[in-house]
């Protein structure tokens, strides 16, 4: 099997929930709050995807599998897959939470913490998706891992736009920060190793 | 008030039973979806031409913390609420403590009313209830000159409830309201949805219906009313003091402080629309909080 198939199959996988989302859309799946489940859905997602991207360095580090495509293919594909569900996630909330208007958009921004740190977290992930290309990996050299470490950031900001909407039940979000921080701990540890 | 696109037509509404009374028929009696039958009387006066929240919604999607966090928990965890020979004593300030069981309280004539009801999450459905005046059970215990406030407490079950497992909340969930607003004629125990006894779900066999404040003040599953002499602290006031009053009215110009309350999203819709003052009931009940700064006390 050709790379570019091998990719391309790769990115039909990550799709397939989007496609679930679509089909129960269409089907008139969604349960009572529709909105709210295509939010959290997509949401639930992009989290995923950010931490499975976070977890291909660690896995290389201990276990070095044999991976079918180069590893950092691997990970491109996987991060724009979070980009293209937090996308999802974003625009039915502009759409159907906002009304498609800027104006009321801004105000929530400017009202509602857990609003303006999604934002945040959305707006970060973008230059990391734009320079996802080996094009651009080429051109920023160096500078193109540094500006990539932005998404543990972005990740930690996603997981803390969660938590903040949450009434009483963490279990879910604390889930997602435990994971989040075992796979910042086996970078650190790999790091001492080295040193 | 009511555009005319948002009546019901009698047809599609009577379909909508029959389809219910159906579903019994033919044999779903074993899900917790269908109770029995209730012995009520459809109350003209509250019967708005507003279309009808579709019952599988309001059966399904439900906060209902006992049974569990998620939406879909309290349907999927219903059996774990057991509601066979269900008590609810009232006590405190009164008379004539007393301690009725569900037939005592289905001997109160049953009235069916249709109401709106808005979350605090900004959700909202509107949906036929069955029950009667809370004032006329208060009636029989007669509360003293004492009685300023009342406390309903709900089921405690930590054996069964897979909620009750965690001290997610103070349980057992505890709310309270002003003796006025909970003498007003528009407050209601309910016993009954959509012509059927309350599925486990929705706080069976009893629960309180306050139409004007956000839906976790309608308490669900009360095994304890009680008259008191001072305001008691709910549990969400408990939980989270700066994001929930004691009054809790339905307000769209006082924002939850992590969202806003201006609009609602009625169950089963994409859009969002205006959210009224005291969830539309203004008319009845904005004079019991008349000079009361509602900021203040939200």
């Amino acid at each position: 099997m050709s790379q570019a198939l091998k990719i391309t199959l790769l990115s039909l996988i990550c799709s397939v929930p989007a496609i679930s989302l679509i089909h129960r859309l269409f089907t008139d799946q969604l349960g009572a709050n529709p909105v709210e489940t295509l939010e959290h859905f997509s949401g639930d997602w992009t989290i995923y995807f950010l931490l499975l991207t976070l977890s291909i360095s660690p896995l290389q580090y201990y276990f070095r599998p044999r991976w079918p495509i180069p590893m950092h293919l691997v990970r491109r594909v996987l991060g724009l897959s979070a980009f293209a569900y937090a996308l999802i996630h974003l625009s039915v909330y502009f759409a159907f939470d906002m009304g498609l208007s800027f104006n009321d958009t801004l105000v929530d921004i400017a009202e509602r913490p857990f609003i303006l740190i999604g934002m945040l977290a959305f707006l970060i992930l973008i230059p990391l998706a734009v320079t996802s290309t080996s094009g651009w990996q080429r051109r920023l050299k160096r500078r193109w891992s540094q500006l990539h470490k932005l998404i543990y950031l972005l990740t930690f900001l996603g997981i803390l736009h969660y938590a903040l909407l949450v009434k009483a039940d963490l279990f879910q979000p604390l889930a997602y920060l435990s994971l989040f921080a075992a796979l910042m701990l086996a970078r650190q540890l790999k790091g001492l190793k080295r040193n | 008030m009511i555009p005319s696109s948002k009546i019901t037509p009698e047809s599609i509404f009577l379909n909508r039973r029959r389809f219910i009374q159906g579903m019994a028929g033919v044999g779903l009696m074993s899900t917790p979806l269908i109770g029995h039958a209730l012995q009520f009387k459809s109350n003209p006066e509250y019967k708005p031409a507003l279309e009808l929240t579709d019952p599988e919604h309001a059966l399904h999607y439900n906060n209902f913390y006992e049974l569990g966090t998620a939406k879909s928990d309290p349907f999927q965890n219903a059996e774990a609420l057991h509601t066979d020979d269900w008590k609810v004593v009232v006590e405190g300030e009164c008379t004539k403590p007393q301690t009725f069981d569900m037939d005592d309280l289905l001997r109160i004539d049953q009235e069916e009313r249709i109401y709106r009801f808005r979350c605090v999450e900004g959700w909202s459905m509107v949906v036929p209830w069955i029950g009667f005046p809370l004032s006329k059970l208060l009636e029989k215990v007669q509360p003293t000159s004492k009685a300023h406030y009342v406390e309903f407490v709900s089921v405690l079950d930590r054996k069964n409830l897979p909620g009750q497992r965690f001290n997610l909340l103070d349980w057992p969930y505890k709310e309270g309201l002003r003796m006025d607003e909970a003498m007003h004629p528009l407050t209601l125990m309910a016993t009954g949805l959509y012509g059927k006894e309350l599925a486990n779900q929705n706080g069976a066999p009893i629960r309180l219906i306050v139409p004007w404040k956000y839906g976790f003040k309608s308490s669900k599953s009360i095994v304890k009313i009680r008259l008191l002499e001072k305001q008691p602290i709910s549990t969400w006031m408990e939980a989270a003091p700066r994001e929930y009053g004691f009054y809790s009215n339905v307000n769209p110009n006082v924002s939850h402080p992590r969202w806003s309350q201006a609009k609602e999203r009625p169950l089963g819709s994409f859009l969002k629309q205006k959210t009224l003052m005291f969830n539309g009931y203004a008319e009845e009940v904005a004079h019991l909080y008349k000079g009361m700064d509602l900021k203040k006390y939200f």
